[in-house]
């Protein structure tokens, strides 16, 4: 059996953290103890993050949103700042597990899995969404794609845990759109996932966009060179071609369980012609 | 409270519903018992090999390990099956399959028995697996069971029919294909488990989920070498079964733990893991087809070859096998051909009974095999189909005369008339960008009971209670399916009580009579025969017994009432409860037996396969559609509607009668597009919830059911089964809409997006 602490104040967590360089800190657990159960030895002590309620809710000022990094998914979904500013992570936390799964799953364990396949990642990336890194002494700042080094992995040291996470207002997209492709709509890890911000001219021209995609790489993927290259290009089939075999060029996805490393590098791509509904 | 009056043919809620909502029924994981030990399994992990040695003295050093059991201890004959035992309780010779039980771990609490199951350690020599059943049948490959006459084959067998392969060249046109099914995992929400306990006069008591409490009963005593009479059976409420509890799961286990824990009651529990690993599954399925037929869309010839994966034991791998040679050529008259199957040993997963039994498997050939021929000839579908439909006194393709109900073409002809095939083509029409819509057809049979030479009985009891209650002894287990309330029903409505003065006995061998097993959609159609035999007798006995107290010559002047008899005449009344004190036991306890009618054509010499049970002699019938969307974009379908018009007999309780066609149709659904329970050389590859997918509540649609309700004069209320028929549909019916929306036929099961894009592999952007 493990020990589990239930720290309520943020200097009972440093305490306990400082006294147990073995311990590891969950929120909801939906990533954690799934992982746990199937281990034959537990960790000794586990470290539950549900009651430090300076970890949670949703907030803003004029330029920026906070969001806590113990704020459920369910929580988000509700949330008015979000409902209004970032449609883009309610469109995919509405596809992200179930209902229960979004009641106890939480921003920060999303992140921290660090899965490619996390449905609140690729939204992240495109939002340049920057992370709050909080440890006994000192707050550090990172922006997301550099804590998320690989599968599983992330820029973390023992006594420091994600607080929050915090999104720029600007610039305004019109166009929030994220596609998950899963094997089935509901408790389905994504095999290729896209996510876009994107502002369209009057004439049909794209003159704004951010794309990520999730479940073809180690991380979550965006290119710089594609958002390039597609500003300025024509919202139809013939102005997208191009971009699309540079997509399938540029991902690396794997052959595993859920679909071939060729199928995912396919629909990589075509999930940009999902797009042209927002044409004008 | 107002007391509710029970009829057939409308709806009465499930009793049981909100016992089981609110958590109060009790299952078999519900039973602990005082001082209670934990069984578990030690599982070979290996798909093949030779087990030298189990070294069981680590284990044995654990704090908390009791002892460690090997065949060593079993003194019976170790072999477990239902037609062919070919299945050890616990390994004695030879590893077969990754989930075959090596040894058994009895610990005082589950963290000792899993530290326990670590520690035993087993010497094996691997062998060389048997992947499939191509190399299966190859010569030279290794042997499943050495001793076995024919090799890796379980089960063959073949039947001509009419002029046999000689009518292939009468025939105008012929299509020709093959098809390959998956294989299948139950996924019932409560795992396999069970609970018992060796009393002091060497009684074994079990409380366990099955759905073959005395067949078990039997299986268990010979494997152990124990007297069938020593051994009890309880089945409590049940959580799903699908197939995947008719047989032993952990019963022979229980009871050899419960002959070595001093007493002590024994508690098992497999994970999901385990119970994905060790229960039976769909047998996969390969199928080649010949469909002929003349100019004017008649059927003329089929020729069928089916093989079936059962893994490394019979399980009830034979009898699905003869299920679905039976079935190959659907609802249809076809005069002649062949019909070829083999069932074949192999070191996968063992290959079970499911829902569909063998005829989900062919259906979908057949009904594939229709739709390429309505293509090939340019007939619509379903003309082809209703042109083709088998009739009362019509033979079926295995050459049995139709002599009970016979509503294929009603249900066909009620699809044609419905809203969703007249407004097929304006669905289409409104197809979005990057999708395309499809409409598919099926039409399905389903046999339901044992065949001509297994009995298919059940012995009913009901009891009249002091209270003036009627107590209901269920001899088949209600593992969700609803029989339960449709024996309530029953008694309820002919002897005029209500709801309050019914009271049910759950099977146990100890109070309930053999009855058969809960399966081959036979439940209410045996069990409910019985009861109203019983019934009846029960009336007839109480409204004499109210004469002779009154005085009255003419029992006939007596009715029930809710409650009481009444002398119609007089309108004098006797309580139920005054007439119960006066009773003696023995009087007011009655039973009655039903043996269900079996088919007497010869339509095959071979003995086995009529053992097996060809042919049957009751069917079911459904007429299916569906909508499909498939999205070019990444080759996902949604399927957007599906019907099911259905001839199952007369309705008892149009909910529970929804519900199963509902439940069935995803499970099929999960079968078309989704589950596959897939393995690499004996090993399996899906081995939780997160890898083996079954559709989720946002992935099933709107399922419309139309029940025709056509009487079955041997049915109980003019019923037939329910159970199985729905699951048939859905692939073909799936697959044919497919077909319709892309050109492409599908002929391997899942179909998955990525097998869709590879087919059409379009270029989107120019
Ligand atoms: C059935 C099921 C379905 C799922 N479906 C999806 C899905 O569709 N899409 C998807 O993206 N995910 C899915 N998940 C995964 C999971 O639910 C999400 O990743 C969820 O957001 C994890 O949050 P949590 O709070 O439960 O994480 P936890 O399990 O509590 O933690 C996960 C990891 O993060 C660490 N951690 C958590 N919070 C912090 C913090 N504040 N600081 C530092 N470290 C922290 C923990 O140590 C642990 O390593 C599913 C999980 C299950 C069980």
């Amino acid at each position: 059996m493990s020990k589990v602490f239930m720290p309520a104040q943020p200097d009972e967590l440093w305490g306990i953290l400082d006294e147990n360089p073995e311990a590891v800190v969950y929120a909801g657990g939906t990533d954690l103890l799934v992982r746990l159960r199937s281990r034959f030895t537990k960790p000794d002590c586990l470290v539950c993050l549900e009651r430090l309620d300076d970890l949670k809710g949703v907030k803003a000022d004029d330029d920026d949103i906070f969001i806590g990094a113990l704020t459920t998914h369910r929580e988000m979904l509700n949330d008015p700042i979000i409902q209004k500013d970032l449609h883009i992570l309610t469109h995919a936390l509405k596809q992200l597990g179930s209902p229960p799964i979004r009641n106890m799953g939480t921003l920060g364990g999303n992140i921290v899995t660090a899965s490619p396949a996390g449905d609140t990642l690729a939204p992240l990336y495109i939002l340049n969404a920057q992370l709050e890194i909080g440890s006994r002494n000192s707050t550090r700042r990172a922006p997301i794609e550099s804590f998320i080094l690989g599968p599983g992995k992330v820029d973390l040291a023992h006594g420091e845990i994600l607080s929050r996470v915090v999104v720029r207002k600007v610039p305004k997209f019109e166009v929030h759109h994220y596609e998950k492709v899963g094997k089935r709509n509901a408790l389905a890890c994504s095999v290729v996932s896209m996510a876009t911000l994107m502002n369209v001219s009057s004439n049909n021209l794209i003159s704004n966009i951010r794309l990520a995609w999730g479940s073809v790489g180690p991380t979550v993927l965006r290119f710089g060179d594609i958002e390039h290259f597609l500003v300025g290009k024509p919202l139809t089939v013939e102005g997208l071609s191009e971009a699309i075999n540079m997509i399938q060029e540029l991902v690396k996805p794997i052959d595993d369980i859920r679909a071939t490393a060729c199928y995912r590098r396919e629909v990589a791509g075509r999930l940009l012609l999902r797009l042209l509904k927002y044409s004008v | 409270m107002k007391s509710t009056q029970i009829n057939i043919g409308s709806t009465l809620c499930r009793p049981d519903a909100l016992l089981k909502v609110s958590g109060t029924a009790k299952f078999a994981v519900d039973y602990y018992g005082q001082d209670y030990i934990w069984a578990g399994v030690k599982r070979a992990s290996i798909p093949h090999g030779t087990l030298k040695n189990v070294d069981c003295s680590k284990a044995l050093k654990v704090p908390g390990v009791l002892t460690v059991l090997t065949h060593k201890d079993i003194h019976g004959t170790n072999r477990q099956g239902v037609v062919k035992k070919d299945q050890p309780v616990l390994v004695d010779d030879k590893i077969r399959h990754c989930g075959d039980a090596v040894a058994l771990v009895l610990a005082e609490t589950k963290s000792a028995l899993a530290e326990g199951l670590v520690a035993v350690r087993t010497d094996t020599k691997e062998l060389q697996p048997v992947k499939d059943v191509m190399s299966a049948l190859k010569p030279g490959s290794p042997l499943v069971h050495e001793n076995n006459a024919k090799g890796n084959i379980l089960l063959a067998g073949e039947i001509a029919v009419g002029k046999s392969l000689a009518a292939l060249k009468e025939c105008d046109v012929v299509v020709e294909a093959r098809f390959e099914t998956q294989r299948q995992e139950h996924a019932y929400l409560e795992t396999e488990n069970g609970w018992a306990r060796l009393d002091d006069k060497g009684r074994i008591e079990i409380v366990c989920s099955t759905q073959t409490p005395f067949r078990d009963r039997i299986e268990v005593a010979e494997a152990l070498g124990m007297d069938p009479e020593n051994i009890r059976i309880i089945v409590p409420n049940v959580g799903g079964a699908f197939g995947g509890k008719d047989g032993i799961t952990v019963q022979s286990l229980l009871a050899l733990a419960a002959q070595h824990s001093n007493g002590r009651p024994v508690k098992m529990w497999w994970d999901r893991e385990e119970s994905f690993l060790a229960s039976a599954k769909r047998h996969p399925c390969m199928m080649a087809y010949r469909l002929g037929a003349k100019l004017d869309g008649t059927l003329h010839f089929l020729d069928v070859d089916i093989i079936l994966d059962t893994g490394p034991y019979d399980h009830l791998g034979g009898v699905v096998l003869a299920l679905a040679m039976e079935h190959s050529g659907g609802p249809y008259r076809i005069p002649n051909g062949l019909i070829r199957g083999r069932c074949v040993y192999t070191n996968n997963p063992v290959g079970g009974a499911f829902r569909g039994f063998g005829v989900t498997q062919v259906t979908s050939a057949i009904e594939r095999a229709m739709d390429l021929l309505a293509e090939k000839m340019g007939m619509d579908r379903l003309e082809l189909r209703l042109k083709n439909a088998l009739k009362a006194g019509d033979r079926n393709f295995v050459g049995k005369t139709l002599t009970t109900s016979t509503g294929i073409i009603e249900c066909l002809e009620t699809l044609s008339r419905h809203k969703l095939w007249k407004q097929k083509s304006s669905w289409k029409c409104g197809v979005p960008p990057f999708k395309r819509r499809g409409i598919g057809i099926s039409a399905t049979m389903h046999a339901s009971g044992y065949g001509p030479v297994v009995p298919d009985y059940a012995n009913a009891k009901l009891e009249l209670t002091t209270r003036g209650s009627f107590r209901i002894y269920c001899g088949v287990v209600d593992m969700g399916q609803g029989n339960t309330t449709a024996n309530i029903q029953i008694v309820g409505s002919l002897l005029n009580q209500p709801i309050e003065k019914m009271e049910v006995v759950l099977p146990d061998t100890d109070k309930t009579l053999p009855s058969g097993s809960a399966s081959a959609s036979r439940c209410t159609y045996t069990f409910g025969n019985a009861l109203i035999s019983g019934a009846k007798i029960m009336q007839e006995r109480l409204c004499q017994k109210a004469a002779d107290l009154m005085m009255i010559k003419d029992s006939n002047e007596f009715s029930m009432i809710p409650g009481a008899i009444r002398h119609l005449p007089t309108n004098r009344e006797i309580r139920l409860e005054t007439i119960a004190r006066i009773m003696d036991s023995s009087e007011k306890t009655v039973t009655a037996y039903f043996r269900a009618p079996v088919a007497t054509d010869s339509v095959t010499d071979d003995k086995n396969l009529r053992l097996h049970g060809i042919p049957h002699n009751l069917f079911s019938y459904s007429a299916n559609l569906a909508y499909v969307e498939v999205d070019e974009i990444t080759g996902k379908v949604a399927v957007a509607d599906y019907l099911t018009v259905s001839d199952c007999g007369n309705v008892m309780n149009p909910q529970i009668y929804e519900q199963q066609i509902q439940g069935g149709v995803c499970q099929g659904l999960g079968l078309a597009l989704y589950e596959d329970f897939e393995t690499l050389d004996g090993r399996i590859i899906t081995k939780d919830f997160s890898t083996y997918l079954a559709p989720t509540s946002m992935d099933i649609p709107d399922i419309q059911s139309v029940a025709l309700g056509i009487h079955e004069p041997t049915g109980p209320f003019g019923a037939k089964g329910i159970g199985e028929i729905s699951t048939n549909g859905p692939l073909p019916t799936i697959a044919n809409a497919i077909f319709d929306a892309t050109g492409y036929m599908f002929d391997k099961s899942p179909i998955t997006p990525e097998a869709i894009l590879d087919a059409l592999n379009i270029n989107l952007s120019g």
